[in-house]
């Protein structure tokens, strides 16, 4: 009974032995694979930055080696995400400035294009405003009354009143026919009393005011007409 | 001796090459002489339709007939043709254009049509502009007792355009002078 009871014993410690060699076994083997994991975290970190400074560098050189394929926006948009990543390489910065100065002067050229482009606008809208409108509206209307009188006596009439605006019937009239790199070129000169008279034989009034010079009491003494 | 050849070779090129480079004109501005001379032809159109038009008053015809010699270069002649005979009659312009006014028709109507360069104005040696502009007329004229004569005469006009200057104002204008010269008859056919 006594023999019994030790073997038992016996049976028992070695049962707890082998318990806790496994626990040991266990638990190392536990440690060992949460290391390799952590590594394998790291090198996928490293390995990713390196994939974003890859492209980030690449973006960044597209940016500055662009030769107009990409719009000024789809670049700024480019440079914007590049600089959200906040990449800690010291090449990545130095083309961030680079591309920063090639975007500020493009930016500079397009609202200098802009600006030379509303300016034109406006230079425009002024002659045409002079031309059209303003002090000149009353001529263009008087010749295109001369224009669409009825019959000869009415255009007559039109041509009379149309001259009264004028410091005489000898007023020379210029009508220029080109302007280009600076030279302008013109038809023969004529006086205001023919070119009212072309205008009624013809029934047209093909040109329109482009100048006019007035003497002191306000009279018309020339006329410079362009085409309509 | 070959020397001096070759120098003044030399100088002839250069001096060339500068008149020529003076006197090329851009494509925008020898568009703006082609339609120049072209309305001119299109104003004569009209002053012949205005003096034919026995609607016309007397003095307006011989004032329009004063406007329409400013147009042309002094010694133009006009050729005139009928289907009735062969030949061709050349009258100087204002002859022909107070024939016009007396034409013994009580109803006279001209009008021109397609009217377009057959020969593009080109530099001549002496610095003018010369080409040729084709017209077609139609002629309608009807008696009193209602006879109708109609007729379709191609005619060619010569244009001269000149760049020449004058001063307006103290300033020295430069302008291009356009002048027809001889208009001649190619064909005439019954309308």
């Amino acid at each position: 009974m006594e023999r019994l009871s030790k073997s038992s014993a016996r049976w028992k410690s070695r049962a707890r032995f082998a318990v806790m060699m496994l626990l040991v076994v266990s638990l190392g083997a536990g440690f060992s694979s949460c290391s390799s994991q952590k590594k394998a975290a790291k090198k996928k970190a490293e390995q990713e930055l390196a994939e974003k400074k890859s492209k980030a560098k690449a973006d960044l050189m597209a940016i500055i080696n662009d030769d107009g394929r990409m719009t000024l926006e789809e670049k700024e948009f480019k440079l914007a995400s590049v600089k959200r990543m906040n990449l800690d390489d010291q090449e990545i910065r130095d083309l961030i400035t680079q591309a920063e100065e090639k975007l500020a002067a493009e930016r500079s050229v397009i609202e200098r294009r802009k600006e030379e482009e509303r300016l034109k606008r406006e230079q425009e809208e002024r002659e045409r405003e002079l031309r059209e409108g303003g002090p000149y509206r009353a001529i263009n209307n008087s010749l295109d009354a001369v224009a669409n009188a009825g019959d000869v006596s009415s255009a007559n009439m039109r041509i009379r009143e149309a001259l009264t605006a004028f410091a005489g019937d000898d007023v020379p009239v210029l009508i220029l026919i080109s302007s280009d790199g600076g030279i302008k070129d013109y038809d023969r000169p004529t006086t205001i009393r023919k070119y009212l008279e072309f205008v009624k034989d013809q029934k047209k009034s093909p040109n329109k005011v482009l100048n006019a010079v007035y003497d002191a009491s306000g009279k018309i003494r020339e006329l410079e007409l362009i085409k309509k | 001796m070959r020397k001096i050849f070759g120098l003044t070779a030399a100088l002839l090129l250069t001096f060339s090459a500068s008149v020529m480079a003076q006197d090329d004109i851009s494509p925008a501005r020898k568009q703006a002489i082609d339609s120049l001379a072209l309305e001119k032809v299109r104003d004569l159109s009209k002053y012949i339709s205005i003096i034919g038009n026995k609607d016309t008053p007397w003095s307006e015809a011989n004032r329009v007939i004063e406007r329409t010699l400013e147009l042309f270069a002094e010694g133009s002649l006009m050729g005139v043709s009928s289907i009735n005979r062969e030949e061709v009659n050349y009258y100087g312009i204002r002859e022909y254009l107070e024939r016009l006014m007396a034409l013994n028709y009580d109803k006279v109507t001209i009008s021109w049509y397609n009217i377009q360069y057959i020969s593009d104005l080109e530099r001549q040696p002496d610095g003018r502009y010369v080409g040729v502009i084709t017209i077609f007329q139609r002629f309608e004229g009807t008696t009193k007792e209602g006879l109708r004569y109609v007729d379709v005469t191609k005619k060619d006009v010569t244009v001269y355009v000149e760049r020449k200057t004058t001063q307006i104002s103290g300033r020295i204008i430069g302008f291009w002078d356009v002048l027809l010269g001889d208009i001649r008859v190619t064909e005439t056919k019954p309308g």
